[in-house]
């Protein structure tokens, strides 16, 4: 059972448990009155692709995979952060 | 067939070769599925520009509780499936099966929260034809719940894979995990969309 | 004569002989008159007709009358009564192939009950609803609505049964250790297949992106569905061609000694 202490797995998934309750946290917001609000929207938006990342990298394994593999995945998760923020932030 | 299985656990890439979990045919729809949500979830973020107010008001009558316990679910049962995937290379049967076990039961949550979630939703009369973001909410949320089901249908196959044999097939176990953590992937965007973004 | 050499001599007839004498060319004929079909199928519900891309759900009255009662939609629906019969040519195609996978029949009786539903819904029920709109002068125009919608919905709708047949395509090869067809091609085939659930909530929706005519429900399926459906029928071409004469229905009875 301790093996899977010391086992790297464990401390990402420290990491991504710690992040999604901090994330829900911020978007609980300050009241009850629901609006635009650019901080947390960008915060939360970062900390998904946090997220993603380290999902793509050490549970999918491509953190060992080849070149495009890692270009794809995590060219996926940076450039839908990127059109997220971008289309977020040319209506707000 | 030999009984003692070899340590294939993948060392750190030499060159730029790198090792690839699964199948490669079976990229091809990983990608593709994260292309596909993520055309949806750009689209998404586009209609709510428009109607920020709408998506706004709307959004108070999500469950963001559930929410993030979904979340957690669906990131722990992937932790259990990772260390599984890492047993069964080690040629531990046993323990692969056993935390593959716990990947399903702590999967298997998924969609009964999800129910408990929509079904007073549904009754209290928000449904997909209320507006853009129900829709939206009911179809993304829909969408990833039916991969989540047949997620659970492959694990149900990779255990049934695993439960009489030393060495079982490492690429079909690892194709299968793949699938998992990209379920878990697309909503871990979703929860940030839908229940948390203001 | 061992499987090597009838494939070797299968490769080598298919070249060094006139197409019509090929043993292959009832698959040929048929293989062929899918882009016939599609072509046809194209000028009639696009150029000629605006049947497609699809009009708006929220038309106004007097748009829906107008669009019914055009004379352009009595000659698509002509040639469509010719044409809509080689979409059957067509699925057929893929069921050759799926018969010499190494599955269970009861993928490819599936997939072949999916197509026929697909084509009566999507292609004939539209036939009828838009024809029927402009055969006659005076239809009430609430007539004309019922049916404009009904022809859409038909068209759009359908999408359920090719849900279903392009999954146990995809799932036959997938299965098929033959490789009768390359295996990434079944997993592109259900990624491709999974947006076509999308086409549900064309029921819940008469504007924007989910409803008949939406970026969601139609264009963005159009622009997986229209590459992958090329694709498909390259790799078929490909199998037939790869395909030993040795393993044909017809090769019992077709001339030469050599053929055994």
């Amino acid at each position: 059972m301790t093996e899977y202490l010391r086992n790297p797995l464990t401390g990402v998934w420290f990491a991504l448990t710690a992040i999604t309750i901090f994330s829900w946290w911020i978007g609980q917001g300050q009241g009850s009155a629901y609006q635009l609000d650019a901080a947390i929207t960008v915060s939360v938006l970062v900390m998904a692709a946090l997220k993603a990342v380290l999902v793509i990298a050490w549970f999918m394994e491509v953190r060992l995979g080849p070149a495009w593999l890692k270009r794809t995945t995590y060219g996926w998760a940076s450039g839908l952060l990127v059109l997220l923020l971008l289309f977020y932030w040319l209506r707000v | 067939m030999t009984t003692t299985a070899a340590d294939t656990t993948p060392r750190p890439p030499a060159g730029r070769a790198g090792y690839m979990p699964g199948e490669p045919g079976m990229w091809f729809f990983i990608i593709g599925d994260l292309f596909i949500f993520a055309v949806y979830f750009v689209a998404y973020m586009i209609y709510r520009g428009q109607q920020p107010e709408l998506f706004l008001h709307s959004q108070q009558f999500l469950s963001p509780g559930i929410g993030v316990i979904n979340t957690l679910i669906l990131l722990t049962s992937s932790w259990c499936l990772a260390l599984g995937t890492e047993a069964a290379r080690k040629g531990n049967s046993a323990a692969a099966f056993r935390l593959l076990a716990a990947t399903f039961a702590i999967g298997a949550l998924f969609p009964l929260l999800k129910m408990v979630e929509w079904v007073p939703k549904l009754a209290a009369g928000h449904s997909p034809g209320e507006n853009l973001f129900f829709m939206y909410y009911y179809v993304m949320t829909g969408l990833h719940l039916c991969h989540v089901l047949l997620g659970l249908v492959i694990i149900g196959f990779m255990l049934r894979h695993l439960r009489h044999r030393a060495s079982p097939d490492i690429k079909f176990i690892e194709a299968g995990a793949v699938y998992w953590h990209m379920v878990d992937l697309l909503w871990l965007v979703l929860f940030a969309l839908f229940y948390l973004m203001r | 004569m061992n499987i090597a050499t009838a494939a070797l001599a299968g490769t080598l007839a298919d070249s060094g002989r006139p197409w019509y004498k090929s043993p292959k060319l009832d698959q040929y004929i048929c293989f062929w008159s899918v882009p016939v079909f599609y072509n046809l199928f194209g000028l009639v519900f696009v150029p000629l007709s605006w049947m497609m891309p699809p009009r708006s759900p929220t038309n106004s009255i007097d748009g829906v009358v107008a669009f019914m009662q055009s004379p352009n939609l009595l000659l698509a629906t002509t040639i469509l009564i010719l044409c809509v019969a080689l979409s059957a040519v067509g699925n057929a195609v893929y069921m050759s192939q799926m018969r010499r996978m190494a599955v269970s029949p009861v993928l490819r009786y599936a997939f072949v009950v999916g197509a026929i539903t697909g084509a009566i819904v999507g292609c004939l029920f539209p036939m009828f609803c838009f024809g029927l709109g402009a055969f006659r002068e005076g239809y009430d125009p609430e007539v004309l609505q019922l049916l404009y919608d009904f022809g859409y919905m038909s068209f759009i709708g359908c999408l359920g049964c090719f849900f279903l047949n392009w999954s146990c395509l995809g799932l036959s090869i997938l299965l098929d250790e033959k490789q009768t067809l390359p295996r990434w091609l079944g997993y592109y085939t259900i990624w491709q297949s999974v947006t076509e659930i999308f086409a549900m909530t064309l029921w819940v929706s008469d504007s924007g992106p989910f409803a008949w005519d939406g970026v969601m429900t139609f264009w963005f399926n159009m622009l997986l569905y229209v590459p992958w459906q090329f694709i498909v029928y390259f790799c078929i071409y490909r199998a037939i061609r790869q395909q030993p004469e040795s393993e044909l229905d017809n090769a019992p009875y077709v001339g030469g000694a050599a053929r055994a």
